[in-house]
Formats: C-alpha cells, structure tokens, sequence
C-alpha cells in the first residue's frame, strides 16, 4: 500500500525528517507516537501533499506509484486521506456542497457517473449513521461554528464518504473529551477493512486502548527509533518518552 | 499627457448642438456656468485621487443615437423567472417598442422622464432636480444640463407594488465610439413600496462612456429596494451617481453588481432628510484584466435615530483596480446615529490592486459607528484542504471565491434576479465571458 525510503525533509532550510522508512500494507494499522516536534505532523502533511514542506531525499510509493508525481487532489482521488489535525473552518462553502463536489471527482475519476442529488444525500446520511455523526449539517459551512470534537467527528464522516484505501489520521484524538473519543475511534474501526490501511498519528497511548494497531513506530528527531507492537505504545505511556530519548542519544 | 481642459469643451460641445433637454431654459443658464468653472476630476482631485479618468478620454465620442433592441436580448431575463414591469433604453433613449408596462395600476406611472415633462409636468416640476445631484462633479453636472430622457416611476402614498420594475439599459455604440446619458427620477411615496432593478449592457465591443444620473426620493415610511447591475462591455466606461433623499421612516436598501466595464466609477449619496431611516447598502465587484472599478458611497446622517449599513465586497484579478471609499458623515445633532461599514477585498494576483477607504467624520456624541476594511488573499488553508479531499485547485478557488461574496448575494430578495446575478458571477469567477451581450444572452460557449 505504502513504502516510504530514506524519505527526508525540511522547511525554510530546517531539516525536519531525517530518513524515514516505514511499510505498511493493506489491513494493518500502523501507530506513530513521538514527542511533540518530533516530525510525525510533518511526515502526514508531506504524505498529503503540503506544499511548504521541502521533500530532499527519499521516495514514496502509494499502491505503485510515486507518490509525488501526483497533485493533492490527485492523492486523494487515488484514495489517500488524511484527517487534519486542525480542521479549517471555510465560511460560505457548505458541507454538502463539499462533499458532493469531491465525490463527484473521485467518481470521476473511478470512472463512474456522478451521482443524483437524491441518491449523494441517502449516501450522505447513511455514512452520518454509520460514523455517529450527529451534528446537524445540512445548510452548514464546512467546520465554521463547529466544537473541536466536532470539527474531527467530520473529519471521520468525510473518511467514511470517500472510502480511502489509506487514511493518515494526525493527532485526530487532540483536544477530545473521552466520549468524543470513542465515537471517532468506533468510526474508524467501522470502515477498517482488510483492504484498508490507517495511519494513526498520536501523542498519547490513549487512542490506542480503541484503534488497536498492528505495529507501533516511535518517531524522534526526524526518524523512527523504535518500532515494535502494540505493547510498545505500552511501555510508552509507562516510562514516557525520556527512555526512548536517553536511548536514542546514547 | 491628455489637455483635460480641451477634452471638456469637447464634450461639452458635443452636447451643445442638441436641444429638448430636460432641465428648464434658467436652469440651463445656472448650469453653464456651474460647468464652465468645474474641471474634470484628476489626480488631484482627493474623491478621484486613486481612480484616472484617462482612458475615457482618449477617445473622440459621437452622441449615441436612438434606437431598438432585438427583443431576443431582453427575453433572456424571463429565463430566470423575472416577471417585471419593464422599461428598456437604447443609448438613453426610452425605447416603448420593447418596453412592456401594464399602466392600469392605479397612478403609479412607470416610462420615460420626458414623457413625464410632457404628461405629469406638476410632478415632474416639483421632484426633477431637487438634490445636489447636479453640482457633484462634472459628469452629473454634464448628466443633468444634457440629458433627454431616463426612467420614471413614480409611485403614490399608500401603495406596496409587489412586482419588480426592471430597468434595462442597452448602449449601442454601432461601431462607433459613444458617450450616452440617462437620467432617471424614482419617487416612492408615504407607505409605498416597490421594487427596482437597474441593468446596463451593451450590444457592441465599442468603446463606450455612459454617464448615468439618478434620483431617488424615498417618502415616509416607504420601503424600496433598488439593484444595480453593471454588464456593459469591457471597453465601456461607466458613471453612475445616484442621489437619494430619505424622509422619515424610510428604507432602502440597494445592491450593486459590477462586473463588466473599463472603468467604472458609482457614486452612491444618502442623505438622511428625517428621523428613523434606514438604509442598507451593499455592492460586489469583480474586476479583472485590466479594469478599473470605483464604489464612493457618502452617507449623511444629518438626523437622529437613523440607521445606515454598507457591506461591499471584491475580488480583483490581474492587473485589475478596485477603489471602495465609504464616508459616513453624523451631524453633530444625530444622536442614536448607528452606521456601520464593511469591506473585505480578495486579491488573486501581486499586481491586483485595491485602495479601500473609510471615511467616517462624527460629529455628535451618542452614536454607534463601526467600520471594518480587509484584504487579503485566498485562504491558502482552506484551498489545500479542499484539494486534498479530491476537488482539483481551479474548482476548490471558484468554490471560496463564491463562498467570499456569497454573502453580498444572498442579500439580493428578489430570487429570480439572484439566480441571475449569481450565474453570471460563477461564469465570471470561473474565467468565462460575460461582458456585454453576454449578459443577456445565455449561451453556453462564450
């Protein structure tokens, strides 16, 4: 699904990631926990195609191809998603409208007819059953007005209508309370499938009691120093990340 | 450099050979010599600083003749629903062939300025250029000493007049290069209210000036909505004053959409006659390439408990130009005067321009007066945002592009000419054409 190599970065002449590898494959869950500035923000955003971040070796391959010959948009219609750690709010564009234009593309370009205004809004309403969302949206502006937990609530419902094969979710669990919580992991352990991945970026072990992952990656300064299974996102939440430091530095 | 003193006598000239104006023969004298000691504005000029009129005056104007629209370019309205009383203008000349006006409507009289001279000289006499209109600059001075004709409606005390009046202009320069004047006088008398909807075109890509003067005398307790659109041809130079006397109680409410013409400048004057007005004033313009779009409102707030509020937003493209001045003036006796202004400008290019200036001069002491001015560029954010979820750039830009100014549209209540409006701005902002005949002509390859 997708094999990053000696992947490195930066920004404004600052090398952020330091040669990340890391292969996932479809029907795995892979965690990548690190301290804050660590790089994994970075790491996601690059996968999605931000382009301030300045790529300076590596390659990346998405179901075989090279992922940085492909545009955002592109990415995304291949079925790349990424849930934003810090949704934007945008006055004026409405959910639905939204949704039903990037469906639309996707459809497009599977090769697929778009689909009827009745047909997109059943769609619609059942992937807000599916996922829990019980914000009103009709009528509403994309995030504008939303609590936090909502903001990544939509995040999950946009997940569940565009059906990616890989979603990168960074620090989706940031700033929700512990019921916000479990509806956003439900909403991802609904649509995992054995021919989906997920990348799930966190802070804390906390999601991980929800989203349980195949494989657990520490990143630290630009790398991955540790990977391990699930009990290493364990041993983290004991000891903290001063021992994988130490480690690391020695 | 352009002698700008030999361009007026030029034009003033122009229009000296001509007879049957409207304004009377004493008036005419006053006027001549209001004109002979007012310049053409220029840089100098501090309304006019950031807007040059040069590019209408490098050229030698014919006076636009009268004449007849094909009806193909006035049905193009009733695509989107719009069922209005309408009046039409050729070259500023009301044109009754292609005008359809139902007149059994009690005495609201809908038609032409000089039919209103010849058949209801008592109204005409006692509201035909009774506002400061004529001594604004040189062009509504010009507007007012030559001009022939416009649109007239007057509607009595006591009458809500559900259907819209539509107003189209047409200009029609026959490949020549002309310079056209239209002079309008609305009346909305006590508890009457109506609904007014102004649009200019024109048929060819001629370089053009149409310089357009209207009055508007809004009665106690009246209600009117007034809209504007600005369609004319990317070679047209446009000037638009409107002067609007507001007695007690009255609200208006206007929304002007630019988004053809050269250089465009409107000049918008509230003057506040009474106690308990309201006036609502909004505006959109969409300047590209290298056009020049000027929005100057002056709102005078000469009486207490009156309320005024300007929202006027813009996206400029290219080496486009696009000036919003918004003075609000409070008498020192208007208390409880509540004004607010804003105006929020989208730039898509480094060298697009925009000069936004609030003015606000108070003067009493219990008021409420806000004024806001931005600009910026697309939220580059929310642009990735939307292409990653698939949406390619060019469709994520229209789609925040119309998201900026969809407040402006929203606020237009007749939803016919919304849906009007908004085709063309979603044309418009997705790069089509829609100046001129394309904005009365619905045809899906131009």
């Amino acid at each position: 699904m997708l094999k990053i190599q000696g992947l490195k970065a930066e920004i404004e002449g600052k090398e952020i990631l330091k040669g990340i590898n890391l292969e996932i494959k479809a029907g795995e869950v892979h965690a990548i926990m690190g301290p804050n500035g660590s790089g994994k923000s970075t790491l996601a955003s690059i996968l999605a195609g931000r382009e301030i971040f300045n790529v300076t070796a590596g390659k990346v391959e998405f179901k075989d191809k090279n992922l940085f010959d492909l545009s955002p948009e592109e990415r995304s219609r291949e079925g790349l998603f990424l849930a934003f750690q810090y949704p934007v709010e945008i006055p004026g564009v409405s959910i639905t409208n939204f949704m039903r234009a990037a469906l639309d593309e996707h459809r497009i370009h599977k090769g697929q007819k778009p689909m009827t205004a009745t047909g997109f809004l059943k769609f619609m309403k059942e992937k807000k059953e599916l996922v829990e969302m019980d914000t009103k949206l009709e009528g509403r502006a994309v995030n504008e007005g939303f609590s936090g937990g909502e903001k990544k609530k939509n995040e999950i419902f946009q997940m569940a209508m565009l059906e990616p094969d890989l979603s990168i979710l960074d620090e989706t669990d940031s700033g929700l309370d512990i019921d916000a919580l479990k509806v956003v992991a439900d909403g991802v352990n609904k649509l995992k499938t054995k021919n989906n991945a997920s990348i799930v970026i966190t802070h804390y072990q906390r999601l991980l009691d929800y989203i349980v992952p195949d494989v657990v990656h520490v990143l630290y300064d630009g790398k991955i120093v540790k990977t391990g299974g699930r009990e290493l996102a364990l041993e983290l939440e004991k000891y903290g990340y001063d021992k994988i430091k130490k480690e690391y530095e020695n | 450099m352009i002698d700008t003193d030999i361009k007026k006598n030029e034009i003033v000239n122009l229009f000296s050979k001509n007879t049957d104006y409207l304004i009377s023969d004493n008036e005419a004298i006053e006027l001549k010599k209001f004109i002979e000691k007012t310049k053409l504005p220029d840089s100098k000029t501090e309304e006019w600083k950031n807007t040059s009129i040069e590019t209408l005056l490098r050229h030698k104007y014919k006076i636009g003749n009268k004449s007849v629209v094909p009806d193909e370019y006035i049905n193009t309205f009733s695509f989107y629903g719009l069922d209005t009383d309408r009046i039409v203008f050729v070259n500023g000349f009301f044109s009754p062939e292609n005008s359809t006006v139902n007149q059994n409507k009690g005495k609201i009289i809908i038609g032409s300025v000089k039919e209103a001279k010849k058949n209801n000289f008592k109204i005409f006499e006692e509201y035909f250029n009774k506002t400061n209109l004529y001594k604004n600059n040189f062009f509504s001075a010009i507007n007012t000493s030559f001009s022939q004709d416009g649109a007239f409606i007057f509607v009595p005390d006591n009458i809500v007049f559900e259907k819209p009046v539509h107003i189209v202009n047409f200009i029609n320069g026959n490949e020549n290069k002309v310079i056209v004047q239209s002079r309008n006088l609305i009346i909305v008398g006590k508890n009457s209210q109506i609904k007014i909807i102004s649009t200019y075109h024109s048929i060819s890509s001629d370089f053009t000036l149409n310089n357009v003067g209207t009055e508007i005398i809004a009665k106690e307790d009246s209600n009117l909505e007034f809209y504007i659109f600005e369609g004319e041809g990317n070679e047209a130079s446009h000037i638009n004053n409107t002067f609007v006397h507001q007695y007690k109680g009255s609200r208006l409410k206007t929304n002007t959409a630019t988004l053809c013409g050269s250089l465009v400048r409107n000049e918008l004057y509230i003057d506040f006659k009474d106690e308990y007005c309201e006036a609502d004033l909004q505006g959109i313009y969409l300047p590209d390439k290298e056009q020049h779009i000027d929005n100057f409102v002056n709102i005078i707030h000469s009486k207490p408990h009156c309320t005024s509020k300007q929202l006027y937003k813009g996206i400029i493209d290219n080496k486009a130009k696009a000036v919003f001045t918004g003075k609000v003036f409070v008498a020192p006796d208007a208390q409880k005067t509540n004004a607010s202004q804003s105006n929020n400008n989208l730039l898509l290019t480094d060298n697009a321009k925009v000069y936004s200036r609030p003015q606000l001069e108070i003067y009493a002491d219990d008021v409420s007066c806000a004024h806001g001015s931005t600009t910026g560029q697309l939220d580059r954010e929310a642009l990735f945002y939307l292409k990653s979820r698939g949406i390619p750039e060019k469709r994520a830009k229209t789609m925040l592009m119309t998201a900026f100014v969809e407040d402006v549209l929203n606020k237009i209540e007749i939803k016919p000419y919304r849906d009007y409006v908004n085709y063309l701005v979603n044309k418009r902002l997705k790069g089509q054409k829609v100046e001129g005949l394309c904005s009365v002509k619905i045809c899906p390859n131009c």
